[in-house]
């Protein structure tokens, strides 16, 4: 029976590890109660809220979500001091990441890459970080079913599929998306570097309709928003739970785990906007709600037996933060390419990601991003003191003559990258995180030694008269490690089912869980552990 | 005493059918001949039995389970499979007949008419004997029981479809005109029985009654409105050449001018892609030769003329939504924000027609504003050879891009109209309330209670009747499903 105070399975996060796993309970018959910090919207309002946009600042995501403010989240613009998420290290953590009832995957592009086996056995095969739990052909079945929950399309050709080793037990459920005329023309080039540029594997729906979802128009602003839906987000999936019975609570901010005398999760305590406090009690209870806010709600909740925090008996909660550091290549060539033909992402070189180099230096992931590129020339179009006619000449053949490479890098679990609790408050009176941060010399060493070089020599094939890159690696949105997997307790925080090793009943998937991520983006991979999360709760259900 | 005599025979009834019909049914097996069974798996799809006869939601070919709301109650569709035990497994072609063209049940029973049996009362025995071979030896069983119809009383009793059916009911099969073509005849013959189209084209009387002398001058279907398709140049599709209503027929559209939705495109997507150019060209051949008897001037636009591209933008973009939506541009900063990423920022829609423009477009310029409200709220979902074709609801489905409430759909369709289609027209909340509900019931509803309460046996008839009006009215959680 769920009401507004109880439920068999409570839920904190309503992106997409959460409504994943809601939906897998409500169809075993379980109630189910999602809590969401921020607000719920509609579609529409954040299409138009980026449309409203002046141009200027439309390459930052957050436009289109302004956080409120008892659930603030990174926005564009804000001052070190003031911002949200503050940093120590020499690498800044600045992630993007959104609280509203439908999460992050309301702006991500869509990227689906699988893991690798290898990517799983980083540390045994070659002596760097942490291998996974368990290996790629455990993980793979669970790959299978998010491919087709969240509609992703990619490939038949299996020598277009990534990864190219380890088992794919089903085909995509969707063709992979033509490539645009920049896609194809790149393709041709780094072919003959002896590269292949193959389709990414997306959760967008190509050519067809799929899970009462339309198809893809091309409308290429899939990030910040896609406004028909035909790109997977979790939003699309909030009605629905509705409709099976899911209790959905928005502006409630949790910001407190309790637990009972045996060490298990007996509620959660959240505000409200109007900073009253209110408990939910439960049977399961997930942590849901992004890979930087579940550390910091672990280490905010202590009590007598967990004087670190919620399920930190390791001290590895907050520990090991890791995302993809990425370099771009802004190139001008002689010829057009013309991006901006259907999806944002739709290609990419993954084999550069794989080798035996790895005991050196990262792996790194090439793509070609297929933004449309006239709201980012014209800036510069305009300072050349064009007007009339001469200046939409310089648009339109810089949006044709110009394009973004991107090398993502692989990063290693490093416990000395960590989120603490700041000094800092928030307007509830939370603490803000805190993130020390290092790339560290496995990404510097690849972008030396290998990295970069292939990337300017990509730029050359292009046909490259000049060449920008970008000066420090940014961040690619892709948060994991704060809560680690891990078979044992002592380093780990999660087990091989993303159950807290010291709480029985209470899961964190997700990023957080992820031991090792390689170059591809993180998504798929969440969705994974989310779903063998999920059968493992109907199962203790069941033995309950 | 009386009572229980009638139940016993009630039982009995059945049970003796039941041990006679297997025999009957054994005779025949394997005697009718492949291509028997092909022509009658053709005109049992010229029928679209498998629209309504299949719960397209995981069900399986012909063994019903769709249900279709009425403004009585929610009827199910019956398993027509040749399952002995849960469909017509043990009809004799007699019976067939009589179901297929009388709505009468192999047990005597009358069908609702949701059951379009007065249309397919036009049928030959020679085609009536290919549908049984069909449906005797060319459909799976399936040995699932479809659920039980259960209506609230009086419509329980089937027997009130009898002094219906003496009323209104065709008797006679289809003859041929000889002053007209064998085309013409054809189309006739498709058209008005197996097509059934005059099931939801023509309007309906107070009985709920096909108004013959109105014949496909438009009717209210469920919350869809199936237009004028007489000959008329303004109300009618006389705009239209063959080819055009051939091309139509054969991929639920024609250019940016006419798309299939609602029971159309299902019609579309089960039955008439998939006739031979030389059927669908004897329908188009008859469909045209229909005149409208109130014919109109041919000087006035018609429904696929109207509106023309433009856009609001500059009253709204750069402000806050919240201000937009509220202010005199609401409907267009709706339209911007819930339309436009298809059908373009100036409603054009797309060279390829696959996502039409809004203007020039019978959907929003037809003389009521019923289809308008509609696609927004339910959306279009069609099969063809070419695609799937998917515009995605804006009701309350689970599925649902954004739940618009009435005031938005309203606002939103009232812009729609002004800018691109029939700008005479203005949609209330309540209107859109109504098209929600699944169409214009209360009428039918008001006369059936003043009947009732005066005891009249026409109360029977209208209500009865008014499950046929709402044959494909689905409950719309199903359809999204």
């Amino acid at each position: 029976m769920v009401t507004k105070t109880s439920a068999d399975v409570v839920i904190v996060g309503t992106g997409v590890v959460g409504v994943v796993i809601a939906e897998q309970m409500l169809d075993a018959g379980h109630s189910v109660l999602m809590i969401e910090a921020g607000p719920r919207v509609s579609r529409a309002e954040v299409v138009e809220n980026w449309r409203n946009s002046p141009l200027g600042v439309k390459g930052d995501t957050s436009v289109a979500y302004p956080s409120r403010p008892w659930a603030p989240h990174p926005m564009g613009g804000e001052k070190p001091e003031d911002a949200y998420l503050q940093f120590s290290g020499p690498d800044a953590y600045d992630q993007t990441f959104i609280r509203y009832a439908g999460g992050s995957t309301w702006h991500w592009a869509g990227t689906s890459w699988r893991l690798t086996p290898e990517d799983m056995r980083i540390n045994s095969l070659y002596g760097v970080g942490r291998d996974w739990a368990f290996d790629y052909e455990t993980l793979e079945p669970y790959y299978v079913r998010t491919e087709h929950k969240l509609g992703i399309c990619g490939p038949a050709d299996r020598t277009q599929q990534w990864p190219q080793t380890g088992t794919r037990s089903a085909p995509y459920p969707m063709p992979a998306l033509p490539f645009s005329p920049g896609e194809v023309k790149f393709t041709e080039v780094v072919k003959t570097l002896g590269y292949n540029n193959i389709p990414v594997a997306q959760a967008r729906n190509s050519g067809m309709p799929y899970d009462g979802r339309p198809a893809c128009c091309g409308n290429n602003n899939c990030v910040p928003v896609c406004p028909v839906a035909a790109k997977y987000d979790a939003e699309t999936a909030l009605h629905r739970l509705e409709k099976k019975g899911a209790t959905l609570l928005v502006d409630s901010v949790v910001y407190k785990v309790e637990t009972s005398a045996q060490n298990k999760i007996e509620a959660v305590h959240f505000y409200d906007q109007h900073k009253q406090s209110h408990r939910i009690s439960g049977k399961l209870f997930v942590l849901a709600c992004n890979g930087l806010e579940n550390p910091k709600l672990l280490l905010m909740s202590t009590d007598d037996r967990n004087p670190n925090g919620i399920a930190n008996s390791s001290d590895q909660v907050g520990r090991n933060m890791m995302d993809h550091p990425a370099r771009s290549f802004t190139v001008t060539t002689k010829e057009p390419f013309w991006s901006g033909i259907g999806p944002v992402v739709n290609s990419g070189i993954m084999e550069t990601s794989q080798g035996s180099f790895r005991s050196e230096h990262a792996g790194a992931y090439f793509r070609y991003n297929n933004f449309a590129r006239n709201r980012f020339v014209t800036f510069a179009a305009l300072k050349k003191g064009l007007v009339g006619k001469a200046l939409d000449e310089e648009i339109r053949r810089m949006t044709a003559c110009t394009a973004d490479i991107v090398a993502a890098h692989e990063i290693l679990a490093d416990p000395n990258n960590r989120l603490t609790l700041s000094d800092k408050k928030d307007w509830l009176g939370l603490p803000k995180p805190s993130i020390h941060y290092d790339v560290g010399d496995y990404v510097r060493k690849c972008w030396e030694v290998y990295s970069q070089p292939i990337g300017k020599q990509i730029a050359e094939a292009m046909g490259a008269t000049d060449i920008k890159i970008s000066p420090k690696f940014n961040n690619s949105k892709h948060i994991m490690g704060g809560t680690i997997m891990g078979k044992d307790a002592s380093n780990s925080v999660v087990d091989v089912d993303c159950r807290a090793h010291d709480h029985e009943n209470l899961f964190i998937p997700g990023g957080g869980a992820m031991a090792a991520g390689a170059c591809g983006n993180s998504t798929i991979t969440m969705v994974a552990l989310a779903l063998k999360a999920g059968d493992a709760m109907v199962d203790q259900m069941r033995g309950a | 005493m009386i009572m229980k005599s009638v139940k016993i025979f009630a039982l009995a009834a059945p049970l003796a059918f039941a041990a006679l019909a297997p025999a009957s049914a054994q005779e025949t097996k394997g005697q009718f001949s492949k291509e028997l069974i092909e022509k009658g798996r053709y005109l049992a799809t010229a029928s679209d039995c498998v629209a309504c006869h299949t719960n397209h939601a995981g069900g399986k070919p012909m063994a019903g389970g769709l249900p279709m709301s009425s403004p009585v109650g929610t009827i199910i569709s019956t398993n027509i499979t040749p399952s002995k035990e849960f469909g017509i497994g043990n009809y004799t072609e007699a019976q067939f007949a009589d179901a297929v063209r009388k709505g009468i049940r192999g047990d005597g029973a009358n069908l609702y008419p949701a059951m379009p049996y007065v249309s397919y009362s036009n049928m030959t025995d020679e085609d009536i004997h290919a549908l049984y071979a069909y449906f005797t030896q060319g459909v799976q069983p399936v040995e699932e029981k479809a659920p039980e119809t259960s209506l609230p009383f009086p419509m329980n009793i089937r027997a009130s479809m009898m002094g219906w059916n003496m009323l209104f009911r065709p008797n006679e099969t289809h003859k041929d005109d000889p002053a007209q073509s064998a085309e013409w005849n054809r189309g006739k013959y498709l058209a008005e029985g197996a097509a059934h189209c005059s099931t939801c084209h023509t309007p309906r009387g107070v009985f709920m009654q096909e108004q013959k002398d109105l014949n496909l001058t438009g009717g209210q279907i469920g919350p869809w409105f199936a237009p004028d398709i007489t000959n008329d140049k303004v109300h009618g599709i006389g705009s239209w050449t063959q080819e055009d209503l051939v091309t139509y027929l054969k991929t639920g559209r024609l250019d940016h001018r006419a798309q299939a939705a609602g029971s159309m495109a299902e019609a579309i997507s089960y039955s008439f892609q998939h006739l031979t150019d030389t059927d669908l060209n004897a329908i188009a051949t008859y469909v045209r030769s229909i005149p409208n008897p109130s014919a109109s001037k041919a000087s006035a636009p018609t429904r696929f003329d109207q509106g023309k591209a433009g856009n609001d933008l500059s009253g709204f973009r750069g402000k806050d939504y919240a201000d937009g939506i509220k202010a005199d541009h609401a409907g267009s900063a709706l339209y911007t924000a819930n339309c436009a990423s298809c059908h373009g920022y100036n409603a054009q829609g797309t060279a390829d027609g696959y996502y039409p423009s809004l203007f020039h477009n019978a959907a929003t310029a037809g003389d009521n504003a019923t289809n308008v409200i509609a696609a927004i709220l339910y959306g279009v979902d069609r099969h063809t050879k070419d695609g799937h074709v998917f515009m995605p609801p804006f009701g309350d489905q689970p599925n649902t891009v954004n739940a618009l409430t009435n005031v938005e759909v309203a606002s939103l369709s009232n812009y729609i109209l002004k800018d691109y289609g029939n700008a005479k027209l203005a949609v209330t909340p309540e209107d859109v309330q109504l098209i929600r509900d699944g169409g214009p019931s209360s009428q039918l509803v008001l006369f059936a209670r003043i009947g009732m309460g005066v005891g009249a046996a026409a109360a029977l008839i209208v209500l009865c009747a008014a499950v046929w009006l709402f044959r494909r009215k689905r409950s719309q959680t199903q359809t999204a499903a």
